[in-house]
């Protein structure tokens, strides 16, 4: 009897994957715009038609840092518009326009139930003109987001759920699953994807560059001058632009 | 000629069939109990007699009726049809074998018709004519005469009125708004039959009811209330607008109970049909986006459901306004219609040379925008000061210097200039802040701290 083939040898169906290797996206991906994230993510970016589930303490931290680039990409293609159910804060439009997207084709869907929210949220996926679905969903149970997860594998949508951190107790529906911690710099584990465990932590920018460089720019000069008094006036205006640049 | 016979049923829906006949053929009449329709003229437009019953009998139609009958005159069809309902085998030779007690003209004269042996078509119009039309009288002869085709047929045909204006009996009383919907849902069936013969799309609707009491608890009560249907883009498609009435009447309480409901449109456009596309991308299951809109207003309050607006301004909270997205959709949906419009015109060289311009718009954002926070409160929040620090979860360090703004001194509506400097602040829970604190406010001493942005 002939020995069977090397277990790398052979061609594995799309389902399957072996447990080192990342899985094959069953599904069509959306680059998420940073080269160390894709990486690490089955496809190379955010499963379209997935629950994504993003855990962190602050609910409105490092959304757009994170999400950003893939949203104004999923924007841009179609002209379609995303929609923001219960987000915490009031989104800026100039800022936003600085990142790519069109703040004028956020809708912003406002509800204080939970499951006004949840409605909300999934007659969005329903809607055919919908690109993006980000959703703040604090006290949603497993069930509900199977539900969601469900809705979404039905259309080619980004659906994002941003939860808080003590939600990584429970099972979830979830086809990728992300903590995100850090102040200074975005700090990414990723607790569930098709694909190993992934155990070091991504490093990501967690401002725009330009506030970054702005940042450090304070930073060395402060550093370098220690004589200067902190804060005790304000008669010097900040040149920014020229900071930054 | 083709002519058709119909039995509705309940027998209330007699208009709104003869509203669906209408999109078939301008010949429609009731004659006694029945629907007339005479199709002979558009059996061909249909495809065939067959595909013109499927298309007034089965698809899309949410009326029911009773039996059909068809035949070369209306006369035979409906003696067919009547035949049909007393559960008879239709006659192998027509018109000559049809029995007399199926027509209408024979009615007062059937028993003295039967005495003499005479029951059928044929065997009365083999009398002599000169005798019948002195005994019967000239009506019976000019009946059979149409029903043998041989006289034509002249009924007042059924003419659309401009308005659509319906009222409806409630079965029972209605005690709460819900109740209404489903007496609503029949006026809705009515109405997509009126808009279909009409060509004509809806806007806006009205639906009344009439309240069973004048006074409830010694208060004069009002007549009738009613409930107002707006939906952005012009619909046939009556599904939208019952989801509509019901999110909206669930939300209504009605102050007495009420026994009739009333329906009535108050805009209509043309209509103009509903564009397909052959691309499977312009084909993506689901329901339009001011469709989604209407729904999630209605449910959850226009002001709830808000779309951006920038506004030239140099204060950061007039810089965009949140408009309720009703009125605001339209706008979006253009966009989206222009960009398939653009896709589907694009080559990839002007697609790539597009894509370029997009990132190299991306790079090289606007210097004070690519500053700001993407996350504004809509009011500023009053900060804390322990000691001359800002404090919000914690003291607040600075990390930039003062961004000063200086506006609405112009503003004859604003209470007060905005004098402002603006921080970037870092927290140790919450991240970068954006605070701003007051110049020249009246107490210089003791400064206040406003929160006014969040980095994400």
């Amino acid at each position: 009897m002939p020995a069977s083939a090397p277990a790398s040898e052979l061609v594995l169906p799309p389902q399957v994957w072996r447990g080192r290797e990342l899985a094959q996206a069953q599904e069509r991906t959306l680059p998420s715009g940073h080269a160390a994230l894709d990486a690490q993510l089955p496809g190379g970016g955010w499963p379209l038609g997935n629950l994504i589930e993003v855990l962190q303490q602050e609910q409105q931290q490092h959304v757009w840092q994170l999400l950003g680039p893939a949203l104004a990409q999923a924007m841009a293609a179609r002209g379609e518009p995303a929609v923001l159910v219960g987000a915490p804060y009031q989104p800026f439009g100039p800022a936003l326009r600085a990142q790519g997207i069109v703040p004028e084709r956020l809708l912003c869907v406002q509800a204080d139930r939970a499951s006004a929210r949840l409605w909300a949220a999934e007659q969005s996926l329903r809607c055919a003109d919908v690109c993006a679905v980000l959703a703040w969903l604090p006290q949603a149970r497993s069930e509900e987001l199977r539900r969601l997860h469900l809705c979404a594998q039905a259309t080619e949508k980004l659906l994002v759920v941003f939860r808080p951190v003590p939600a990584r107790d429970q099972a979830t529906p979830a086809r990728l699953r992300l903590l995100v911690q850090g102040a200074e710099v975005l700090e990414l584990h990723i607790l569930k994807r098709r694909g190993p465990p992934l155990l070091q932590t991504l490093l990501l920018p967690a401002q725009p560059e330009r506030l970054s460089a702005l940042l450090a720019a304070r930073k060395s000069r402060r550093r370098s001058e220690p004589a200067l008094p902190a804060w005790s006036g304000s008669h010097v205006l900040d040149r920014t632009a020229t900071l930054a640049g | 000629m083709y002519w058709i016979a119909l039995q509705p049923s309940p027998d209330e829906d007699r208009t709104a069939w003869g509203w669906r006949g209408l999109q078939f053929t301008p010949r429609v009449a009731f004659a006694d109990e029945a629907l007339l329709l005479e199709a002979g003229a558009s059996e061909r437009l249909f495809g065939g007699r067959k595909r013109l019953l499927r298309c007034l009998l089965k698809e899309g139609c949410e009326l029911r009726f009773d039996a059909w009958a068809a035949g070369p005159t209306a006369l035979v069809a409906l003696a067919l049809l009547r035949m049909k309902r007393m559960g008879l085998q239709a006659p192998a030779l027509v018109p000559d074998d049809l029995p007399l007690s199926t027509l209408t003209a024979a009615a007062p004269h059937l028993a003295t018709l039967e005495r003499i042996g005479c029951t059928t078509f044929g065997q009365l119009r083999s009398l002599p004519r000169a005798g019948v039309g002195r005994r019967f009288g000239a009506e019976l002869l000019a009946a059979l005469d149409s029903a043998h085709g041989e006289r034509p047929e002249r009924y007042p045909w059924l003419t659309l009125p401009p308005e659509f204006d319906q009222k409806l009996e409630l079965p029972a009383l209605a005690t709460s708004a819900p109740d209404l919907l489903f007496t609503g849902q029949h006026l809705l069936t009515r109405l997509q039959s009126w808009l279909q013969a009409r060509n004509l799309g809806v806007l806006a609707l009205e639906l009344e009811w009439t309240l069973d009491l004048r006074r409830l608890d010694g208060k004069p009560l009002p007549p009738n209330e009613c409930i107002e249907l707006r939906t952005a883009q012009p619909t046939q498609e009556i599904r939208h607008l019952r989801r509509l009435a019901s999110e909206q009447l669930a939300r209504t309480t009605i102050s007495a109970p009420a026994n009739a409901l009333r329906l009535r449109t108050l805009e209509t456009v043309p209509w103009g049909g509903v564009t397909t596309s052959l691309l499977p991308e312009d084909n993506k299951p689901g329901e339009k986006l001011h469709q989604l809109v209407e729904r999630l207003s209605v449910r959850l309050g226009e002001e709830n459901v808000t779309l951006m607006q920038p506004v030239q301004d140099h204060r950061p909270e007039c810089m965009q306004q949140a408009m309720p997205a009703r009125g605001a959709v339209d706008a979006v949906d253009a966009a989206i219609a222009n960009r398939r419009l653009a896709v589907t015109q694009e080559t990839p060289a002007t697609s790539e040379r597009s894509a370029a311009g997009v990132r190299k718009a991306h790079r090289q954002p606007p210097l004070t925008e690519s500053l700001l926070p993407p996350w504004i409160l809509r009011a500023p929040l009053k900060l804390q000061v322990k000691g001359d620090q800002p404090w919000y979860q914690g003291p607040l360090q600075l990390l930039t210097r003062a961004r000063r703004l200086e506006a609405a001194w112009w503003d004859a509506q604003a209470a007060e200039p905005v004098l402002r400097d603006y921080f970037i602040a870092r927290s140790a829970s919450a991240g970068l802040l954006w605070i701003f604190r007051e110049r020249l406010a009246a107490d210089q001493a003791r400064a206040r701290w406003f929160l006014h942005g969040l980095y994400a």
